[in-house]
């Protein structure tokens, strides 16, 4: 039936206007939240852990939280826009360290290298845009295309190691005025990002279509290009991550960054953007994966194993994402 | 008896109520004379009492005699479908569904059959006072007439009906007693016999309502759209009408009539098959939905939840969310202030609450919502409104303000379009009156041409056979 309407009308029932805080309150609540959660972990550890606050070690957490960062506030838009997540992230951002770290062996000048990169990174990113804004769910998309990609790299590589060798990249392990270089491009990234969503007409348009596609698109707001522009995003931050990666490690396989598809997503959950869209902030995605880093060092200082340390980031994942939605749903009763 | 009054006046409340969705604070109910606690609402059903929503509970995919023993007590865990759907043919009968197949699957009936089978369902557990929460907000005047029969069987049956709606000829038609709600508060009930229209509205509203529709300017003879040999799918013969300057123009006739159809088309969010749009003596395509706004045509659809809103976002950035391009900046940052000073002037010209530019458009009432939808095209200083439905859902009083602030636009130059299916909105408010019957304009003529009941015949004519009883 091409005619209008045999949905039932949007009635509010019941309904008054409603007496209530701006739009804004809720983030700003689940802002808090993050913020909260960082500083109780933050507290705990150095109860329970000497050193915890040691220049090192908080080096050495940001440094862990720096990749995992930037993948997930690169992510967000994705996840914002409506199109729920990328589960090709690992392949993608070991593609971009692969590609790099092979590259520079060779002789390649880093500048471009990391050029190549991009190019190639994003390149995939538009065509998975592409198919998703076609219709294809985002999920399968990804997971497909990272199931791809894993197996070019694997066959490329043979699934032997490949190193820089004499070529190492001298920024690879640098800091500037003692912070770590990653550190510094992941607070410079969430800034862009950040800045990007809020402030700009497309980051505007990302968040509309994510909060509903069908009045985005009523509106005059191109799914396409939302999704496109947010696929762009995302394949620039795996490559910055990949990069950044491949200049610290020096070396690489196809096994690289393995978890960095589960921490990326945890950190977006933790920071409570909403799976399905339309709400959320790259700010608090970074948050997130801050605070996994922080309480994965506090276990790994206090010798828990690998399976505890895993548990243990998943239950907080899981009281995280729980509470914030318990207040989401407290705030709607009222 | 029959419950009336505004969004917000407290029907909905007493009916949470009544069905034990919430406890009342203070107060008693009786049930036949002794009172009656019916909170939880385990203790309403004992009681007799149920409730149709107007939403529906039933399982799309499960079949209609599924669905009629779903959440009964006393069913047994494996049953025949043959004794299951003969049973069901029982039922369905007694709700004048006896051409409906137990077999089917729900998705595939009509928003009226559902309604009814949302009866059905009630009748399974011997309820004995039914609540009608606006069952007939969604269907089309037949639909209509063959609910309200089968309301009115459910009476001569015995059973007690309280009848929650919006539309004022129902009431007359169908109840033996009003009750009117105002900010909260019900007064004392009336018989129907002793009422008019104009009474009702008046107890509605608290106040006179003069002109629900305001006065109508004289139209210039200004040609701002022309449309020519119009064809889409479901348009089975060429339309075409004229829109001047400030002119509104209303097509009416039943779903699936060509009338939303042929607005689609114009929107480019229906594939235009043939036919010439022509805005100011410029031929203009409008085959996507971009082109469309592009060229001036902001476009609103009858569903506002669906594609009409952005429940969760600012009111702000749901006025904006058309015309962000028009207030970007060199780099292609969102200008703070003048999507502010742009969404304030929106907001007042539709009496939308200023202050309230960052609440989430879910807190508005229905018609508020509706004001922010339609709304939101000004920013885009559109030359030609198409609204579907504009007042669908919206109480008494913000109609009035919408029919109020479209007039107004219409005197700035603006030319709209009309779709309802609301005869008395479509007299009061268009200029022109444009009738649609199965996939044809079948008239176009002023609105002082027009009588109600003309229109009526004009949208359900050619085959009164199929009229219902």
């Amino acid at each position: 039936m091409s005619e209008a309407s045999t949905a039932p009308p949007a009635t509010a029932r019941g309904g008054q206007d409603l007496p209530g805080p701006s739009a804004d309150r809720r983030e700003q609540l689940s802002t808090a939240l993050v913020v909260g959660a960082v500083v109780v972990a933050v507290a705990v550890a150095v109860a329970v852990t000497p050193n915890f606050l040691s220049v090192d070690n908080v080096r050495a957490i940001l440094r862990n939280a720096a990749i995992v960062g930037i993948v997930a506030v690169a992510m967000t838009p994705i996840t914002l826009s409506g199109n729920f997540i990328s589960l090709g992230t690992q392949q993608s951002a070991m593609a971009a360290m692969v590609i790099f770290i092979a590259l520079v062996g060779t002789g390649w000048p880093p500048a471009a290298a990391i050029a190549v990169v991009l190019v190639a990174l994003v390149a995939v990113g538009v065509i998975q845009g592409l198919v998703v804004a076609a219709g294809l769910n985002p999920v399968i998309t990804t997971l497909a295309a990272g199931a791809i990609i894993f197996g070019v790299v694997a066959d490329a590589t043979d699934g032997q190691i490949v190193r820089v060798g004499e070529h190492a990249v001298s920024w690879g392990n640098s800091t500037i005025a003692g912070v770590p270089l990653e550190v510094l491009v992941f607070l410079l990234f969430t800034i862009a990002v950040g800045t990007f969503m809020t402030k700009s007409v497309s980051g505007r348009r990302m968040v509309l279509a994510g909060a509903n596609r069908e009045t985005a698109e009523v509106s005059g707001i191109s799914f396409r290009r939302v999704t496109i522009g947010a696929f762009v995003i995302f394949s620039i931050g795996l490559a910055i991550a990949g990069v950044l990666s491949g200049a610290g490690f020096g070396e690489a396989t196809i096994q690289s960054l393995s978890t960095l598809t589960i921490e990326s997503l945890a950190a977006i959950l933790v920071g409570g953007t909403a799976i399905t869209g339309g709400y959320g902030s790259p700010w608090r995605s970074a948050g997130g994966a801050v605070l996994i880093a922080v309480i994965s060092n506090v276990m790994v200082l206090n010798d828990f194993s690998t399976g505890g340390r895993l548990a243990v980031q998943g239950a907080v994942v899981v009281i995280v994402v729980v509470l914030l939605e318990w207040l989401r749903r407290r705030r709607e009763v009222r | 008896m029959a419950l009336l009054g505004e969004n917000g006046a407290g029907k909905s409340t007493l009916v949470k109520a009544l069905a034990g969705l919430i406890e009342p604070d203070s107060g008693t109910i009786e049930v036949d004379g002794a009172p009656a606690t019916l909170y939880p609402s385990g203790r309403s059903q004992a009681a007799g009492v149920a409730v149709v929503h107007q939403e529906y509970s039933s399982v799309p995919t499960m079949t209609v005699a599924e669905n009629l023993v779903l959440g009964q007590s006393g069913v047994p865990s494996v049953w025949w479908p043959r004794a299951l759907n003969s049973r069901a043919r029982e039922l369905l009968a007694q709700v004048g569904l006896e051409d409906v197949d137990p077999r089917t699957p729900v998705e595939h009936l009509t928003v009226a059959e559902m309604q009814l089978l949302e009866v059905a369902r009630l009748l399974v557990r011997d309820a004995r006072i039914l609540i009608f929460d606006e069952p007939t907000a969604a269907l089309t005047d037949r639909e209509i007439d063959r609910v309200l029969a089968v309301i009115r069987r459910l009476v001569e049956d015995g059973r007690s009906v309280i009848y929650v709606t919006h539309r004022l000829a129902e009431v007359f038609r169908l109840t033996d007693r009003v009750t009117v709600f105002r900010n909260g508060r019900s007064l004392p009930p009336e018989p129907t016999g002793e009422l008019d229209v104009d009474a009702v509205i008046n107890r509605m509203l608290g106040r006179e309502l003069e002109a629900m529709f305001p006065p109508r300017d004289t139209l210039v003879d200004e040609p701002l759209l022309a449309v020519e040999g119009l064809l889409a799918p479901g348009l089975v013969a060429p339309v075409g009408f004229t829109l001047r300057r400030g002119e509104i123009l209303g097509l009416t006739g039943q779903l699936g009539s060509g009338a939303g159809t042929t607005v689609q088309a114009l929107a480019g969010r229906l594939p235009q098959t043939a036919g010439r749009v022509v805005l100011k003596d410029e031929e203009i395509s409008v085959r996507t939905h971009r082109a469309s706004v592009d060229h001036g045509f902001g476009y609103c659809t009858a569903d506002r939840k669906r594609d009409g809103i952005f429940a969760n976002r600012a009111i702000r950035e749901n006025l904006s969310s058309p015309w962000l391009d028009s207030i970007a900046n060199r780099v292609g940052w969102v200008s703070r202030r003048g999507e502010r000073e742009r969404a304030t002037d929106i907001a007042k010209r539709f009496a939308i609450d200023t202050e309230r530019l960052e609440s989430p458009v879910a807190a508005l009432s229905g018609g508020n919502q509706q004001k922010v939808a339609v709304g939101k095209w000004l920013g885009t200083e559109p030359q030609v409104l198409l609204l579907e439905e504009p007042t669908r859902g919206v109480d008494v009083g913000a109609r009035a303000e919408i029919y109020t602030s479209l007039r107004r636009l219409c005197a700035s130059g603006l030319g709209i379009v009309v779709v309802s299916s609301d005869m008395p909105e479509v007299l009061g408010l268009c200029d022109t009156i444009a009738t649609f019957y199965r996939g044809r304009l079948t008239s176009i003529a002023p609105h002082d041409q027009r009588s109600e009941e003309e229109l009526a015949r004009e949208v359900m004519h050619h085959d009164p056979s199929e009229a219902v009883p």
